[in-house]
């Protein structure tokens, strides 16, 4: 017995909205907030079948985490680059498909580094001058795990 | 040939909605850039209509509620002058009469100090002058001592005589009566005559030769010869002359309000006929000299 074809976007939705209300939660935390947000940006926004979804959940999550840490005085800057690093990521997973694990961690690893220097910028356009942060420290360490969930839990549909 | 993707159709419309939400999200940032923020900026611009409509509002509303304040307040300063001034009146109309006794007391006393003579004060308690046989009713009679033919004066002029005196209260018989004479003489010709009572404050004069020479207001004084009356009281005023045969007839309008007495003074009997006015304190009226 297979499962019905809507099923892994519709599990796809869900896990980015459980996602989001975690990024609102974990605000006490920045670290794991980081890790979850780069895990709704790089893991689950590319999965989506088209990438104005996947664009508009990591705006959603960029919103969310500049809304719960209140301490930028313009927001917009995290979504911003949110976005732009999962349309990369998207492009990414379109041209080549990921086909084992730990060339998917290098790619990932990458991103996270782009992802990093872009929310950078785009919130430094935004707000002006802030603090680095060790949240992409945190992505990055946590990278074997949100990234092999990512992977093999909820696989790319262009893995295909 | 490959098509472009940027159409009508869903895969063009999501690309669309996608550079839109960058877009959108880009222009975001860049109109809350900087220190003073643009996009607070535009915001103010959108709301400025709503505020200046609002600021309207709530100034027609002050301006409202501040006219009904003021409105009511006016309302109750009249009120309460309104109240004030009907308080006053009632007050001026409950001391007029003693007002206006206290005044004729005054101008009383100014006139007894002026004849050195024993008055005694009388009260007119009725006045029925204008009735038929009618005449005043004084509050003095025997037990002051009072007897028949006293001269009546007032502050204005001579008034009439006690025609009949009772144990408490006495009757007056008033200049203009028609039964009444009393002598009297004209102020510049110094001619006497017999003034004789004509009706409601008018009275005549009687033998007064038509050779001598009468003006139209000239006073009429008492001339004492009746015995009832002190030479030089205020009588009246010539008010018509015309000759009558062999004397003139002089018609005298008399001094005396009769109809608005309320106190007057009465004479002693048969008085002197000449009264001296009281002689000034020795001293008075003299410079001193240095």
């Amino acid at each position: 017995m297979s499962a019905p074809p809507g099923t892994p976007k519709v599990r796809r939705f869900f896990l980015a909205l459980l996602c989001l209300g975690a990024i609102h939660y974990t605000a006490p935390w920045p670290g794991p907030q980081a890790v979850l947000n780069t895990f709704l940006v790089l893991g689950l926004g590319p999965g989506f079948s088209s990438p104005l979804a996947g664009a508009a959940w990591a705006g959603a999550g960029g919103w969310v985490l500049e809304g719960s840490l209140r301490l930028y005085p313009h927001l917009g800057g995290t979504a911003f680059g949110n976005m732009l690093a999962c349309l990369l990521a998207y492009l990414l997973l379109l041209r080549w498909p990921p086909h084992a694990l730990k060339p998917y961690w290098g790619r990932q690893a990458v991103l996270v580094i782009v992802h990093t220097l872009l929310v950078h910028l785009s919130v430094s356009f935004a707000a002006g001058a802030h603090a680095w942060g060790t949240g992409w420290l945190w992505s990055l360490l946590l990278l074997p795990a949100w990234a092999t969930v990512a992977l093999r839990l909820h696989p790319p549909i262009h893995r295909k | 040939m490959r098509r472009s993707g940027w159409g009508l159709s869903a895969v063009g419309l999501s690309r669309w909605a996608l550079v839109a939400l960058l877009l959108g999200n880009l222009l975001w940032m860049e109109l809350g850039r900087g220190g003073s923020s643009r996009w607070q900026h535009l915001l103010n611009i959108l709301a400025a209509p709503p505020r200046a409509v609002s600021a309207r509002l709530e100034r027609w509303r002050e301006y409202r509620q501040e006219r009904v304040t003021s409105l009511k307040v006016a309302q109750a300063d009249v009120a309460s002058l309104r109240a004030q001034v009907a308080a006053l009146l009632a007050a001026r109309e409950a001391e007029a009469p003693r007002l206006a006794e206290a005044e004729e007391a005054v101008r009383l006393l100014g006139l007894k100090k002026l004849l050195p003579l024993a008055f005694q004060s009388a009260r007119v308690i009725v006045n029925v002058r204008r009735a038929p046989f009618g005449g005043m009713i004084l509050d003095r009679g025997a037990d002051a001592g009072l007897i028949p033919d006293q001269g009546v004066i007032a502050p204005d002029g001579v008034v009439g005589r006690l025609w009949d005196v009772g144990a408490t209260q006495s009757s007056l018989l008033p200049l203009d009566a028609y039964n009444a004479s009393t002598g009297v003489m004209l102020a510049r010709s110094r001619a006497t005559g017999v003034l004789q009572g004509l009706g409601p404050g008018k009275a005549a004069i009687r033998y007064i030769g038509n050779q001598e020479v009468v003006q139209v207001g000239e006073p009429v004084f008492t001339s004492g010869l009746d015995r009832v009356f002190p030479r030089g009281l205020l009588v009246g005023y010539v008010s018509a002359v015309r000759p009558h045969d062999v004397e003139l007839h002089v018609e005298v309008v008399l001094a005396a309000p009769l109809d608005r007495l309320g106190l007057v003074l009465i004479l002693p009997a048969h008085p002197r006929l000449e009264v001296q006015p009281p002689a000034e304190p020795a001293g008075a009226g003299k410079p001193a000299l240095s």
